[in-house]
């Protein structure tokens, strides 16, 4: 939420800017050749006074605020709001936004400041105009959310989703959809709480009971409908998902994590896999399903975490081409910095390469999938920097390292020469590259 | 013949309780028995009216309502009139002796109606469209007499009638204006006769009748007051009476964003002087607080500086020739430009420090490095000291002046708004706005609107109380930097430098400060930022007067210089400034 409060807010308190705040200097007039960004608190000539006057505030509370003087800023955000009052329409709307964005960062950090100070400027500032109604209200129900107040975040968002203003509310429709999935969102908090007390006080079958389905109902329509627009929606669909798994409708909640999953029209999203792979999990599918599933997600994310649960399960595969897929599959995998130092991964590696050595071909095998790492493997795993840390780290992991080396990398030219103390393996010595 | 216009009219007369009516020829009912007229007058059927042409489309109970709601109608000059006594009221408050509202005020304004024909005239400046009606003129007499101040209006025995006017359509004007001729105020013809009042113009012309009374107020000090806030300006429209209802157009004319500058009232009042054809000002002689010769006394009071340079400031003004009160007094004849008594002092100080000082960045601090060494007592007044405590002060000032600037609230409590469709959304807006100042408020636990501190005369406060600026050094020597010439005082530094001359067209050319600030020395540069925080006035135009100041002192000792007997300082500045162009250093 954070994120989209820094993303969406105003650019001007982003940029940074040099204040020719000097009343004496004269304007200058040759134009800088340098790329200097827009001064932003620049004297226009025919400036009135109440223009200067807020521009002057303005500058005064932006101060205040990077320096984080919140009561300062609060001081003078009591004489800035006048321009609102501004007659001219060019930059009302810009107003608006400005203040609303800066006072609600000012009740953010200000030490006093209360939930009903929210609520009151939230209000106010909705309802002063209808480009960015829906926004405040969302942002009013998060702010609530985030406080606890979930009861209220939802009567906001109701609010908000009765709201008609013509063209503005037709042209707002993604913001609506918004609006409609976390009220979706909210209502499966609500259904959450209500069945721990259920359980907590009633003896009966939760699942009997009315109001959690209605909640549930009425949930599950808003959640439906979000997930069916492209986007990012991991907090929805697990909400829902978890529903539904309560109430037993696997169908469905396959379906759900399978178009989440498939769409081509959803942004590439390594999540939604690793949710259908962890529920097909739960409800027993066959390995072949499984490894299907963790084989698109190889291909999205060939770091990723799960793929150790692939290689798994090419190993344990009868089919020969499985086996090498296996190879392929953690060569990927310690091709990236974070599986370094992992004994898993290693242990998995050794563990093929063992089964392979059973076939006679197993040295071409190798050599293929090596040939296009044998450049910079040995530089990223078998240095003799990375020697003396294993050893003092991880004996274990320098073990099964040290018993791979040969095999991966087999040795072209020996030069005992070049036999510097702590190699990695104690009789050979590979082009390793000085100790870093 | 008129028988189809009276036959129906059945009632009896009064004198003679005859039924025979006739039409007069001037379309009144009378009595053929006896001839008496009675008020009632024919039915005039326009042939050209054609419905929907005229703006009057409906019978409209437009005025009718304002009256009932207890408004009246009102000429845009009531207003302003309002606002100048609310103005005055408040000067007179301040300390202003009354004369200036009683004596030169009142007459400067009634002389303004007379000349820019809205009043005390035969034929006033309106639209051809007001027909002057009976019944409404014995009010508008009867207010425009409430309103004027004590002194009666002798001499005027002709009250303005002409002002008692109301339009024939008036519907139309009140749906533009609360007042009567806000619509014909605004419009192009009248614009462009440049007579006609605005908020500016009161200023200008509060200052004209302060200057006409000679009161000490300079229009640095009025416009600083308008600013603080101790003279209404920003939202002075709302003190007028309940009655007068403004609305719409009215807004244009007296809602203001800016208070003026000091150039803009000067150029105001230059205008309505000529406008008004005022005679020969009151003489502004030595002995008046407004001549240099005691105004620069204050300034030097307020800037920190040796009551000794006083002395040195009287010199040269009588060297430039500027003791003279002619040049300080307007006459429409003899000296036509209203002087700029503030800035003229100001320019008087600092070509005096110029002459003692040097101000070129080197002389200056070499004069109080001498200082230094030869003070023990610390009795001499040192330069460089004085800048270090005026620097910090100055700068304190101006984040105080920021400070308040920042706070100050332009709108008024009940905004005026241009059209109906606007109020609306003018009050809700104000409502918001209201609320998010009041979360603030209750947050920052501080009250609105900046606090007005007591009005002073003085911007610093020099001495060894609390909340002073800075230990006081008026009573410092100036020994440190003059030397026994020849039995004479003289000052120490014998350089004086000038800008480069150049030949400009003087109605085109402003000011080239701009160009020539960055070459300028930086003392000299912030010694005119010093005045001009005083003054609140932009640095070109306090660089504009000093030049002007040191033209007439060159000049002038021109013109003397073949008196080569008279003292031999005169000589030497003389030879040392004949002719060259460019920078001189000696």
């Amino acid at each position: 939420m954070e994120d989209l409060e820094t993303e969406t807010r105003c650019p001007e308190d982003l940029e940074d800017d040099n204040d020719s705040s000097d009343d004496n200097s004269t304007k200058r007039r040759k134009k800088s050749n340098l790329l200097l960004v827009k001064p932003m608190f620049v004297e226009k000539p025919m400036e009135t006074g109440f223009q200067q006057t807020t521009r002057i505030c303005l500058e005064q509370i932006r101060e205040a605020l990077l320096h984080h003087r919140w009561q300062e800023a609060a001081e003078y955000m009591a004489y800035y709001p006048q321009i609102l009052e501004n007659t001219s329409h060019s930059k009302a709307q810009q107003n608006k936004e400005v203040i609303w964005r800066i006072s609600t960062e000012i009740l953010h950090h200000h030490p006093n400041s209360k939930i009903e100070d929210y609520n009151n400027i939230y209000e106010r500032m909705k309802h002063s105009g209808v480009k960015h109604y829906l926004m405040i209200c969302l942002e009013h129900s998060f702010h609530l959310m985030l406080s606890g107040h979930i009861e209220d975040a939802k009567r906001q968002l109701s609010l908000a989703e009765g709201w008609r203003h013509g063209k503005e509310s037709a042209a707002q429709y993604q913001r609506t959809k918004l609006i409609h999935a976390y009220r979706g969102l909210l209502d499966y908090i609500i259904w959450c709480d209500k069945k721990v007390t259920h359980c907590n006080t009633d003896l009966s079958d939760p699942r009997d009971s009315q109001e959690l389905q209605n909640y549930f109902r009425q949930a599950s329509v808003n959640l439906k409908e979000i997930l069916k627009s492209p986007g990012v929606w991991d907090s929805f669909i697990l909400s829902y998902v978890e529903m539904l798994e309560f109430y037993e409708d696997h169908e469905e909640a396959l379906q759900i994590l399978n178009d989440y999953a498939y769409d081509n029209t959803f942004p590439p999203n390594p999540n939604a896999h690793v949710f259908l792979y962890q529920y097909l999990k739960q409800h027993g599918t066959s390995d072949r399903k499984l490894m299907k599933v963790l084989k698109n997600l190889h291909v999205i994310v060939p770091s990723h975490e799960m793929m150790l649960d692939y290689s798994s399960f090419l190993l344990q595969s009868e089919k020969k081409s499985d086996l090498q897929k296996a190879l392929g599959v953690v060569l990927e995998m310690l091709d990236f910095a974070c599986w370094r130092s992992n004994l898993d991964a290693w242990k998995r590696l050794k563990a093929i390469i063992q089964k392979l050595q059973l076939q006679e071909d197993w040295k071409d095998v190798v050599s293929l999938k090596m040939a296009a790492r044998k450049d910079w493997w040995p530089a990223l795993h078998f240095t003799s920097f990375h020697a003396s840390k294993d050893s003092e780290e991880n004996p274990e992991l320098m073990e099964v390292k040290a018993s791979l080396t040969k095999i991966l990398c087999p040795v072209t030219k020996i030069d005992r020469r070049h036999n510097i103390g702590n190699t990695y393996c104690p009789t050979i010595i590979c082009t390793y590259l000085p100790n870093a | 013949m008129d028988d189809e216009h009276t036959a129906w009219y059945k009632e009896p007369c009064a004198l003679c309780s005859a039924v025979d009516w006739g039409v007069s020829d001037e379309g009144r009912f009378y009595c053929r028995s006896c001839h008496t007229v009675i008020e009632r007058t024919k039915e005039v059927v326009d042939s050209t009216f054609t419905p929907g042409s005229n703006r009057v489309s409906t019978i409209g109970r437009g005025p009718r309502n304002k009256r009932t709601e207890g408004g009246r109608q009102w000429m845009i000059c009531e207003g302003f009139q309002f606002i100048l006594r609310n103005q005055a009221d408040a000067l007179l408050r301040l300390g202003v002796g009354p004369s200036f509202k009683d004596e030169a005020l009142c007459e400067l304004w009634r002389l303004y109606l007379q000349k820019s024909r809205q009043a005390y005239t035969h034929n006033p400046v309106r639209t051809s469209r007001f027909k002057v009606r009976g019944p409404d003129s014995d009010s508008e007499s009867a207010a425009e007499s409430s309103v004027m101040s004590a002194s009666e209006t002798d001499g005027e025995t002709n009250p303005p009638s002409t002002i008692g006017s109301t339009a024939e359509s008036s519907s139309e004007w009140s749906q533009c204006s609360g007042s009567v001729d806000a619509v014909s105020y605004l419009s192009p013809r009248l614009r462009r006769s440049r007579g006609l009042m605005s908020m500016k113009k009161t200023l200008a012309l509060i200052h004209l009748a302060l200057t006409w009374s000679r009161e000490p107020l300079t229009l640095s000090d009025l416009l600083r007051l308008v600013n603080e806030g101790h003279v209404p300006y920003v939202n002075a429209y709302e003190e007028l009476p309940d009655e007068m209802k403004l609305e719409g157009k009215d807004a244009l004319l007296f809602r203001v964003e800016s208070v003026p500058s000091h150039q803009l009232v000067h150029k105001e009042a230059q205008s309505l002087v000529l406008l008004l054809q005022l005679p020969a000002f009151p003489p502004i002689s030595r002995q008046t607080l407004l001549h240099p010769a005691l105004l620069s006394l204050r300034y030097l009071t307020d800037a920190n500086l040796p009551d000794e340079l006083h002395p040195w400031v009287c010199r040269v003004m009588e060297r430039a020739g500027m003791a003279d009160q002619t040049l300080h007094t307007f006459d429409r004849l003899s000296h036509p430009v209203l002087p700029l008594y503030d800035v003229q002092a100001a320019a008087l100080i600092i070509v005096t420090m110029k002459l003692i000082f040097g101000l070129d960045d080197h002389a200056e601090w070499d004069l109080s490095n001498q200082t230094g060494d030869l003070d023990d007592s610390g009795n001499l007044f040192n330069l460089r000291r004085w800048y270090r405590l005026l620097r910090a002060a100055l700068t304190r000032a101006q984040q105080r002046r920021d400070h308040d600037v920042a706070r100050k609230q332009w709108i008024a409590e009940n905004p005026l708004s241009s059209s109906k469709r606007d109020k609306r959304v003018v009050v809700k807006r104000k409502r918001i706005a209201e609320q998010v100042q009041i979360c603030f408020q209750k947050l920052s636990r501080g009250p609105a609107g900046g606090e007005r501190g007591d009005p002073s005369s003085f911007r610093f406060c020099w001495g060894d109380e609390d909340g002073a600026d800075g230990p006081s050094l008026h009573h410092k020597k100036l020994s440190g930097v003059l030397t026994l010439q020849h039995n004479v005082l003289t000052p120490s530094n014998s350089t004086y430098w000038h800008p480069a001359l150049r030949a400009c067209n003087p109605r085109t050319c402003r000011s080239h400060y701009s160009d020539v600030e960055a070459t300028l020395p930086r003392t000299f540069v912030w010694l005119l930022q010093l005045f001009c925080f005083l003054l609140d006035v932009k640095p070109a135009f306090l660089y504009e007067e000093v030049l002007k100041v040191e033209r007439r002192v060159i000049n002038s000792t021109a013109a003397r210089s073949p008196e080569t007997k008279t003292g031999t300082r005169t000589r030497t500045r003389a030879q040392r400034r004949t002719p060259q162009r460019g920078q001189e250093t000696g």
